[in-house]
């Protein structure tokens, strides 16, 4: 008897509870635009934010209701672009790959010390603390907060300065947030030439602390002047100048802080 | 007084999570950052009362009348597991943000283990419908709190020269037990 009331009583219950779940999922449907799941299939889905919404559902919202380029997923690239773009009906416009550079080429044992700095391993701790003992006031520090924060694995720790792998970087800025010193900054793609150096220091200073840094002896700007230009003692370079021969200033540069990457 | 009795018992002196040590899982899967700790707070607080309420009558007007009482387990879990469903749907159509905030909770929670251990308590110490609702307030409070206390910890020590072989799951576990202890103090208060 009690197992007949049993059986009975359950499966009342997952009736009632089906029924009513039915019922609920036709009353309570919401009609949300096919697009959008469409769209965030397509989406990397890392949720990173460098399109500049909170996550890849809301950058599909926001791209169905026409706020937001179809080409704004910077991570996807333009692969993603077009296919949003196709599912959007819209052309996408071209946008190119963009990758991190670091803006500085002073190996550990190649930069000066004043003072050893032993408090919290963090780029962010050290810079706080005058520099981290680092007489040269805007190279990179070393802590990896760039390569932690990396959520690609774009990035790894050489000789205490970020390598940046460009096939897996996809330009999330993410390290360029997290560099206390700002020495990431995104070079095009297909231009692979950086100006290793961010000091702005007079280049007599910059010879004394350190052998890599830009001396601003205007070489370069006299070799390639289309490309590049000295601004208050650095080199500087325009990217949008791609396809010209950068080689003349890179062999000429006397402490070699223009790198080919 | 005695309702404050119990919820004062169920919010500091028995908490969920630091002295009987039920949903665990969840305290050390969502506490690593405040927002989601936050998220996970307001969703439980969502699902505990409501569900303790229905599993009250489940159990009081329908597994009782036929003396079925045994098979309170598998239909507070089918309760449980249907309600949830049902809240998910309800406040996808009704209260769009709120279903956004609560986002990918609601639905883990229905496999929370102290959502049941509630339900089951509430009738063990023979609650009325009365007490079981505010027991159930309670207990959800005393989560919220513990796992929201929890995560700015965690968020500190995230930034803490800590010895590479504690770091991760062991430290969060010594801090735990650190914590468990700290709410340990609040045994035998009032005499509750």
């Amino acid at each position: 008897m009690i197992i007949l009331i049993s059986i009975l009583v359950l499966g009342v219950f997952g009736f009632v509870f089906a029924s009513l779940l039915a019922l609920a999922a036709d009353y309570f449907k919401t009609e949300e635009d096919p697009r959008i799941a469409t769209i965030l299939a397509i989406l990397p889905g890392a949720n990173c934010g460098a399109c500049g919404v909170g996550g890849c559902r809301d950058f599909a919202d926001k791209v169905v209701k026409g706020e937001i380029a179809v080409s704004g997923c910077v991570v996807g690239g333009e692969e993603v672009a077009k296919k949003v773009a196709a599912i959007m009906g819209v052309e996408g416009e071209e946008i190119h790959k963009k990758v991190a550079a670091v803006h500085c080429g002073a190996k550990k044992d190649q930069r000066k010390l004043k003072a050893n700095y032993s408090g919290m391993q963090t780029c962010l701790g050290a810079n706080i603390v005058d520099g981290g003992g680092l007489v040269c006031g805007y190279g990179c520090l070393g802590y990896g907060d760039c390569f932690c924060v990396c959520p690609f694995d774009a990035i790894k720790m050489k000789e205490g300065l970020p390598v940046i792998d460009p096939k897996k970087c996809t330009s999330c800025r993410k390290c360029i947030a997290a560099c206390p010193r700002k020495i990431i900054s995104l070079r095009p793609y297909d231009f692979p030439v950086v100006v290793a150096c961010s000091s702005h220091d007079k280049g007599a200073v910059v010879r004394k602390i350190c052998p890599v840094g830009c001396i601003a002896c205007l070489i370069c700007e006299k070799q390639v002047p289309e490309v590049f230009k000295v601004v208050d003692n650095l080199a500087d370079m325009d990217y949008t100048k791609s396809g010209i021969n950068c080689d003349p200033a890179i062999e000429k540069c006397p402490t070699k802080c223009i790198l080919k990457v | 007084m005695e309702l404050f009795g119990i919820f004062f018992a169920a919010f500091l002196i028995n908490n969920i999570l630091l002295i009987r040590f039920i949903a665990l899982c969840s305290f050390f899967g969502v506490s690593t950052k405040i927002d989601t700790s936050i998220g996970m707070s307001f969703a439980v607080i969502f699902v505990m009362t409501i569900s303790s309420a229905v599993s009250w009558v489940v159990y009081h007007f329908i597994l009782s009348p036929f003396h079925i009482e045994f098979l309170r387990t598998a239909s507070f879990i089918l309760t449980i597991a249907a309600l949830v469903q049902l809240e998910e749907l309800y406040l996808k159509k009704m209260i769009p943000n709120l279903y956004r905030a609560m986002g990918i909770y609601l639905p883990l929670i229905t496999t929370n283990c102290a959502i049941l251990a509630v339900a089951f308590l509430a009738i063990d110490y023979r609650y009325d419908f009365g007490q079981s609702m505010i027991y159930s307030i309670g207990v959800s409070c005393g989560y919220s709190l513990a796992i929201i206390l929890f995560a700015y910890v965690r968020e500190r020590m995230a930034l803490a020269p800590i010895p590479k072989w504690f770091q991760g799951y062991p430290i969060a576990f010594i801090t735990a037990a650190l914590m468990s202890l700290a709410f340990l103090g609040f045994s035998n208060m009032f005499g509750l």
